[in-house]
């Protein structure tokens, strides 16, 4: 089971950290510019994908979209309340950890939940937002987006996010 | 646990059969229900293109093109069954319900049974035929009530 990838927008619709964990011949054949507009394609249906489940949502159901599968993988997501969305792109049929668990429906869902949420809250959180150069109308997303004057943008490897990230996500059972 | 609705979607993504399958369904104008057809209809074939990762041809294992399989809220779970002609079945249920995947099978082969064999229908239309909309409600009332053989 692999992670494929985590990407990070904010209210807007911004990248604010993308990251590929594995890559293949088509992948790196790809430019930025045609990474830049598959992420704002992920952006575009996760907004869109949640209009939908909310409308088809019976009463008192909570209305948070959870995860997306197709064939080739599936896409987990978290939203905070004040708009920013974490979507993690895994592979199907994830490896949970409990020995002998058989139930896979539930335990997997909420524990992909929890481990995004614990990204936001404990790692997206500390490192960055507390950060003192924290600038949030002005990340930078790597790879550079042609700006020349780079005077004043908050880069996100200035932070340890990546490395806590990395070291976070090596630490879970489904994790390659 | 209850079924919610079932909506079936033509290959050009307009809206051929839309049904409330519960008493817990909420209740969707015709309108609206035209438009959630057209906007699944793009979403799904969007988060095959959106995905890193792709199958060979875009297709999955069935033959039919890759696409969104299953959306799971904290409500709701959705799931869809793509024909190779095009067709997309969509099923909603409360997270929970078992048998979705099998349900969603015979919906496909009541489709094929009642709808396709009527000479008066015609393809990518609405559906007006009672005896497909009593079979799937017989379905649905014998899975509530006892569970369906995996076909």
């Amino acid at each position: 089971m692999t992670v494929h990838a985590l990407h990070i927008f904010d209210r807007k619709g911004k990248t604010l950290f993308t990251k590929r964990y594995t890559s293949t011949k088509q992948q790196l054949l790809q430019d930025t510019e045609q990474l830049a507009e598959q992420r704002k394609l992920i952006f575009g249906m996760l907004f869109s994908l949640r209009e939908l489940v909310g409308s088809l949502t019976p009463e008192g159901g909570s209305t948070v979209m959870q995860s997306v599968k197709t064939g080739a993988g599936t896409l987990h997501c978290y939203e905070t309340i004040s708009g920013l969305r974490i979507a993690l792109y895994t592979n199907n049929n994830p490896i949970m950890n409990t020995i002998g668990a058989r139930g896979g429906g539930d335990s997997s869902k909420t524990s992909f939940q929890a481990a995004l949420k614990h990204m936001y809250s404990e790692i997206w959180v500390e490192c960055v937002v507390r950060s003192p150069l924290y600038r949030p109308e002005d990340i930078q997303v790597d790879p550079l987006e042609g700006r020349d004057n780079n005077a004043g943008r908050f880069d996100i490897k200035s932070t340890n996010f990546e490395a806590r990230l990395d070291a976070y996500l090596a630490s879970m059972p489904w994790f390659r | 646990m209850g079924f919610l609705h079932l909506f079936i979607v033509n290959k050009s993504g307009g809206l051929i059969l839309h049904r409330p399958l519960g008493p817990a369904a909420p209740r969707i104008g015709t309108n609206e229900w035209l438009r959630i057809g057209s906007t699944f209809h793009s979403l799904h074939a969007i988060a095959a293109e959106a995905s890193p990762v792709k199958l060979p041809g875009n297709k999955n294992q069935s033959g039919a093109d890759d696409g969104i399989e299953q959306i799971e809220g904290g409500g709701i779970i959705l799931k869809c069954l793509q024909t190779r002609t095009g067709i997309k079945f969509v099923i909603t249920a409360e997270p929970g319900t078992p048998d979705l995947d099998t349900v969603l099978r015979e919906i496909y082969v009541l489709y094929s049974d009642c709808a396709l064999k009527d000479p008066f229908y015609e393809l990518e239309m609405p559906i007006r035929c009672e005896l497909f909309t009593n079979s799937v409600d017989n379905l649905i009332e014998r899975v509530e009530s006892g569970g369906v053989k995996a076909r």
